[in-house]
């Protein structure tokens, strides 16, 4: 049995999960002012220039940067996993990826084909060196729950959108668009937020809903069971969208109503938790729930309407489901890591994790992002609202990052100063 | 007989009960919370002290990793038995936002050390002294808190 997540020394230190934490908010500026100075027309289309370059910026830059820097806090905690090498895994990573994605969004928006190359390379060692020491610490992991079984199916299915996306990125950069083009974006989508993401964030709501707000524990049929019959609709859907197109509603169908369950499931308990508190996290699991249900039947809905409804889904479920609980989890781990941190290295005055992030600002910043995202939904109707609800959008991510710059900032105020007590005797590197 | 593992991790589910109970109190007047939260805090250190002065030791004598996860959890034992301290003034006080902030705080760290606890140190420690089990057990129920 491993032993090493109950050491403070060889948990991850806070550069590892806060380097990727505060780079994602300016992926999502980026995204922002690219809304606001694009055609709308242009955004209407899920294959055009704009929308793959703002959906990239939102897919990787925001959700990918705050989940992989979650993992590899998550994985001692929840798995009792260590990921070997973390620093180094981290810092290159997150370098790799950063410079990647910008040279991806460049290349992409430019038509260059030498920085979508630079990109492909880039991009794909960053991924790469943070997966792969990710999947060799989940496989370590004796005690298989099924939230450790659920980030093993996101990170198989993040490697393969990786893959996939690797491959689509070359075609840009090599300018050779093959004919399964279409069918592998699709594919590579599909795997990403469903597979990726949204296995992830059901495996993690599993400990963090009991964790965090006292709310009943999911049942042990569901955990077990979700934790496969999800991938397994994601594999059929897989299969029948390359060889029998017709028939992948039914897929479509099996993984629509597993999601569904999910949002209804997390707003039942929500109603029954035992924590009286209503913060603005509870606020976004609540929206995350309400987005993700009607992103899911608009998603089979669109099935009858030629995908006309397709960039609709992806605002949905894409900003109202994952962003809006990727946000909330950024006001609750931020913080805690930061009191954690200076706590376990002597310091006592230190501010609360309420008195850290400004509560008002918080639920501004909260209000901004929904009505951005109704607004963007209205767009289709009312191409002048584009620009206002992108203005909203972007003052949003501008506080979120503000909001998450506040509590860094208390954390290198304090490391400055004297300790109140010497925790050197602490420090145990035995496991 | 329950095992260790059953016994201490439905003692955590006791302790969060008392604490939501503390937080539901709180919510309408810290005034009404102070018995909930002497309550909450009393049966924390009990917990704590099965913990550090049965289970612990027992685990370390027959393992002999006194600096191993029961040091890690000691120490965190003593960072929460800290903002309870904080609560409670908070609570004399009758600082709302203090307690609140501090019961945030308070209840991630207690959940993320609980969780450590009851996916791997419960059952290593009940693999380890399984034999012993029941002893244990019985020991900890009929301990007097210090």
């Amino acid at each position: 049995m491993d032993f090493n997540g109950l050491s403070i020394d060889q948990a991850p230190p806070i550069s590892a999960p806060l380097r990727f934490f505060l780079a994602a908010p300016l992926f999502a500026l980026f995204a922002g002012f690219l809304i606001l100075f694009s055609d709308s027309g242009a955004l209407m289309s899920r294959y055009s220039m704009e929308s793959i370059v703002v959906t990239h910026a939102i897919t990787i830059g925001f959700f990918g940067f705050v989940m992989l820097g979650a993992l590899t806090q998550m994985l001692p905690v929840l798995a009792g996993a260590k990921i070997s090498n973390v620093k180094f895994a981290t810092k290159y990573s997150h370098l790799l990826l950063f410079f990647g994605l910008i040279f991806m969004l460049m290349g992409l928006l430019q038509n260059n084909t030498l920085f979508s190359s630079i990109a492909v390379v880039s991009l794909g060692s960053g991924f790469m060196m943070i997966l792969i020491p990710i999947a060799v610490a989940i496989k370590s992991v004796t005690n298989f729950t099924p939230t450790v079984k659920s980030m093993a199916n996101s990170i198989t299915f993040a490697f393969l959108t990786v893959f996939m996306g690797l491959f689509l990125l070359y075609s840009y950069s090599t300018n050779n668009i093959s004919e399964l083009h279409a069918t592998i974006a699709n594919i590579h989508s599909v795997l990403g937020i469903f597979g990726f993401a949204g296995i992830l964030i059901i495996g993690v709501s599993f400990q963090v809903l009991p964790m965090f707000y006292v709310a009943p524990k999911f049942k042990t049929f569901c955990k077990k069971r979700v934790v496969w019959l999800i991938p397994a609709g994601l594999i059929l859907w897989v299969m029948l969208n390359i060889f029998n197109d017709t028939y992948a509603l039914v897929a479509k169908l099996w993984i629509t109503l597993f999601f569904w369950a999910f949002a209804t499931t997390v707003w039942k308990k929500l109603n029954k938790r035992r924590r009286p508190i209503s913060d603005v996290t509870v606020w976004y699991w609540r929206s995350a729930s309400i987005f993700l249900t009607l992103g899911a039947f608009l998603w089979i809905f669109d099935e009858y309407f030629k995908h006309e409804y397709i960039v609709m889904v992806g605002i949905l479920i894409g900003g109202g489901f994952i962003m809006s609980i990727v946000t909330g989890m950024l006001y609750k781990v931020v913080p805690f890591l930061v009191w954690f941190h200076l706590n376990a290295m002597g310091y006592i005055q230190i501010p609360t994790m309420n008195e850290m992030i400004n509560k008002n600002l918080a639920k501004l910043q909260f209000i901004l992002f929904i009505a951005s995202l109704i607004g963007f939904i209205f767009s289709f109707y009312e191409p002048l609202l584009l620009e206002i609800s992108a203005v909203c959008f972007i003052i949003s991510v501008a506080i979120l990052e503000f909001n998450i710059v506040a509590p860094v900032l208390i954390y290198m105020k304090i490391k400055k100063t004297e300790p109140d007590f010497d925790m050197k005797a602490f420090a145990t590197k035995e496991s | 007989m329950s095992t260790i593992k059953e016994f201490l991790s439905s003692d955590h589910g006791k302790c969060d009960e008392l604490f939501a109970t503390m937080e539901e109190k709180a919510t309408k007047s810290l005034k009404d919370a102070k018995k909930a939260c002497e309550e909450f805090i009393k049966e924390s250190e009990r917990h704590f002290q099965m913990e550090e002065r049965i289970m612990f030791l027992e685990f370390e004598t027959k393992t002999g990793m006194t600096q191993g996860p029961t040091a890690m959890m000691r120490h965190e034992h003593s960072q929460m038995r800290s903002l309870m301290e904080q609560m409670k003034e908070a609570v004399e006080a009758g600082n709302k936002d203090k307690f609140f902030g501090l019961s945030e705080t308070l209840m991630i760290l207690n959940q993320q050390h609980n969780m450590k606890e009851e996916q791997m140190l419960y059952p290593m420690a009940q693999q380890h002294l399984s034999a012993d089990s029941d002893r244990i057990v019985s020991m900890m129920e009929s301990m007097i808190v210090e």
